[in-house]
């Protein structure tokens, strides 16, 4: 059992709004994830190409914060946190212009609070929103979540090899120039430029052609960044909606944005920092893979580092689940030496130019993925695993009921990883739930 | 096939495109040696043919190279007059032909330069805020890093639209539509005011019928006579409502065109006589055309050019619309015409 109790002055409930907002184009649902120092509200996309997190410090965003959790709680046992899911739209039609409503200064919201109930001895869960405004007012809400397992995109900031660093406002002015139905975003430096343009993937042909949407293309001078660390000519392509949103959110903040990234078909992060809140946003990027990028892991390596052979997978998939490799992506870096727990969840997503990935974690058609795997190779970027989620295997199994959709994707690593310790001893794609009684998940 | 030159005129340009394009998505653009003209003609509704002398947008880069000496291509023209508003406020946009793979483009590329804010108004440098200059392993001479204060910033923004180039054949078959002498013609009101009214009159026609036939657009009747008048008015099954100018002008056809003969026997002229008994507002002498409340509107949007726009009515027939920009009423070079079909009552 949990509770959490926090407030929010209007400035902090605007921003908060503003949050709320922003996730609310990247999905339909929020996660929600309480701890004792912060409060964690996330979203990951659909097609999971898109992740974006907010963080809030407990002390610096909240007037008021606390939380607190009954160690060994039988559905979540190793956990010092607290985490639901909220339809988003339900959330924002609390806050929907009220923030900013002060036409009538009497009653203009002067304190927003919100108490999470969590009794599982009820059959409902309830989040309990209250405006209080001026003249004694009191607005209460009460919305329904969902209790599930969250999950997280992990990026390593240690292994990006490219960085820059500009004002929201050069982006926003940047982003002013695309058209609505521009798709993709590339972005890569020139000389002593940096060029943002928009393509499209789509073919088309005869009288349609002129349905195409426009190609724009930015050029802005390095020096407009703070700073600009990227390998020259080096392209990395974005959803341009996904762009826009975040930009958007950014420039309300004010704040400088860093994105970093390592190359095409990798993770890109946009992240920026304002008055105790924390923007992350993962993308999945494509584009043109260079294999000359100097990355020191030569295409073979790479392609080495792929899961046994398939006929494995398929006698241990269950036939109503139709599990790509990632799971077994999961196991093997679960096993990993702490130090590399934050591995990227780009691993395996290399491929080739311009090929359609629906997802941050499943490359859609990558046929090395088949090739026999180098164990050897720490050099290789992982996929994290919360070993929680092991436990936890039923919340999942709910949550893709829910969404329908059945890749299990990275869950934040914060738990002990080291239980797997033979990671080649099980096939990979293997379901944890199966595995169970083998006496390594006890 | 070579098209290439720099924007003279970018706010016009911009102004003219979005006029045209809330008519229809697409644009006939006929680039020639002397004008460059622009026809839409949509599925249902106005039809603008447009001209334009090629000065009135382009400077004198403007280069037009083919076997026919004339270029032919269909402009998603809603995309053109996105792309153009990157181009308002820049130092210098240029308009080419170009081509990506076998697609044809229309390359705008604008050069845009504004002053960074500095650290404060009166560029007093603060040591703690620093732009710093780009990272290392970047081939740039190294300059000094600017320092704090307000510099020039350069944006390069380039907007390439796919359009279509049209073989002379296709387009032979296009005509401007031919119409008899007008029966009354008149310089119309301000567009602001005339479209504020007419929108106001649709929208409560529509709001009103919305019970029984919502899908048929209100009509809007639409009259004028030669002694400077000009009513407009909707008629709904609840309401009958109508705004009435007066004091309008009608403007003279020129004589050179036309011998004395020859203008009195213009229709015009039968109706200004008509029109002359019972103080100018004889019945007989108004010709009158129902039109599409919300097309209309759409043609009107042309206002945004602030043109002076001579109205020519053919009873029960049709409303042509003569709009000259603003500057070249003398020469009457650039003009939009916009033919608009009566509905019958």
């Amino acid at each position: 059992m949990a509770t959490l109790s926090f407030s929010l002055n209007p400035s902090a409930l605007t921003r908060f709004h503003g949050a709320l907002n922003c996730l609310a184009k990247f999905s339909d649902s929020v996660s929600i994830e309480a701890e004792y120092d912060q409060l964690r509200l996330s979203a990951l996309n659909s097609t999971k190409t898109a992740y974006s997190s907010f963080l809030f410090d407990a002390n610096k965003f909240f007037s008021r914060f606390s939380f607190s959790i009954r160690r060994g709680d039988p559905r979540n046992p190793s956990s010092d946190r607290f985490s639901c899911q909220i339809y988003l739209k339900a959330l924002l039609s609390v806050f929907k212009g009220r923030a900013v409503d002060s036409r009538d200064k009497d009653t203009a919201i002067e304190r927003c609070e919100v108490d999470l109930i969590d009794t599982p001895d009820q059959a409902e869960c309830r989040l309990v929103i209250k405006m209080l405004c001026g003249k004694g007012v009191i607005k209460s809400y009460r919305l329904t979540y969902e209790s599930v397992a969250i999950q997280h995109a992990i990026f390593d900031k240690a292994r990006s090899r490219n960085q820059w660093k500009i004002e929201s406002k050069f982006l926003r002015e940047i982003i002013e120039h695309f058209s609505h139905s521009a798709e993709q975003l590339d972005i890569y430096p020139e000389g002593s430029k940096a060029v943002f343009t928009s393509f499209t993937t789509k073919v088309t042909d005869g009288r349609e052609v002129l349905k195409q949407p426009v190609h724009t293309s930015v050029t802005i001078d390095k020096r407009d960044f703070e700073d600009f660390l990227v390998e020259e000519n080096l392209h990395v392509a974005i959803n341009v909606k996904d762009f826009k949103a975040i930009i958007i959110h950014a420039e309300s903040t004010k704040a400088a944005i860093t994105a970093r990234y390592t190359r095409p078909c990798r993770p890109l992060q946009l992240a920026y920092e304002s008055e105790g809140m924390v923007c992350e946003f993962t993308l999945m990027t494509r584009g043109e893979q260079d294999e000359e990028s100097g990355d020191g892991s030569p295409p073979a390596t790479q392609s080495s580092a792929r899961p046994p052979p398939r006929p494995v997978q398929i006698s241990n998939t269950p036939t109503t689940e139709r599990v790509p490799s990632l799971p077994s992506r999961s196991a093997r870096s679960s096993a990993k030496p702490p130090a590399e727990k934050s591995g990227q969840l780009d691993s395996l997503l290399k491929s080739s130019a311009y090929m359609d990935f629906d997802s941050l974690f499943v490359p859609v058609d990558d046929d090395r993925q088949w090739d026999e795997p180098n164990y050897e190779d720490d050099t290789e970027d992982k996929l994290g695993w919360d070993a929680s989620a092991d436990l936890g295997e039923s919340n999942i199994n709910s949550e893709k009921g829910k969404t329908g959709n059945e890749s299990v994707p990275v869950t934040e690593q914060r738990q002990e990883h080291n239980i797997v310790e033979d990671e080649q001893a099980i096939p990979p794609t293997q379901r944890m739930s199966q595995i169970r009684g083998l006496g390594l998940f006890d | 096939m070579r098209f290439r030159s720099q924007l003279a005129n970018v706010s016009t340009f911009a102004k003219f495109t979005a006029s045209l394009s809330s008519l229809g998505k697409i644009c006939w653009m006929r680039l020639e040696e002397e004008v460059v003209r622009f026809t839409v003609i949509p599925d249902q509704g106005t039809q603008v043919w447009a001209q334009l002398p090629i000065d009135t947008i382009f400077d004198n880069t403007y280069t037009v190279q083919s076997a026919t000496g004339v270029i032919n291509l269909e402009v998603p023209i809603g995309a053109l007059s996105k792309a153009l508003r990157s181009a308002t406020g820049a130092t210098s946009a240029q308009l080419r032909l170009t081509k990506n793979g076998v697609v044809p483009l229309l390359a705008l590329t604008v050069v845009a330069s504004s002053w960074t804010a500095g650290d404060n108004a009166l560029g007093i440098q603060q040591s703690n805020q620093v732009l710093s200059p780009a990272g290392p392993g970047e081939d740039r001479p190294t300059q000094p890093a600017p320092v704090g204060g307000p510099r020039e910033r350069e944006t390069v923004i380039t907007q390439e639209i796919p359009v279509k180039v049209l073989h002379q054949s296709v387009v032979e078959g296009l005509h401007e539509p031919r119409c008899r002498d007008p029966d009354v013609h008149i310089i119309l009101p301000g567009l602001v005011q005339l479209k504020a009214i007419s929108d106001r009159f649709t929208k409560l026609a529509t709001n009103t019928a919305s019970g029984e036939r919502s899908s048929s657009c209100p009509k809007l009747e639409l009259s004028a006579n030669m002694h400077g008048s000009l009513k407009l008015a909707i008629a709904a099954d609840t309401l009958r409502i109508s705004s009435v100018w007066t004091g309008l002008v009608n403007p003279p056809l020129d004589p050179g065109q036309l011998s004395q003969t020859e203008i009195d026997q213009l229709p015009s002229e039968r109706m200004r006589a008509l029109g002359t008994e019972g103080n100018g507002d004889e019945e007989a002498g108004w010709a009158k055309v129902r039109i599409d409340g919300k097309d209309w509107g759409r043609v009107l949007s042309v206002g945004r050019l602030s043109p002076k726009v001579v109205a020519c009515f053919i009873h029960e027939t049709a409303l042509i619309l003569y709009v000259y920009l603003r500057g070249s009423w003398a020469g009457e070079d650039s003009c939009l015409t916009y033919y608009i079909n009566s509905y019958s009552p």
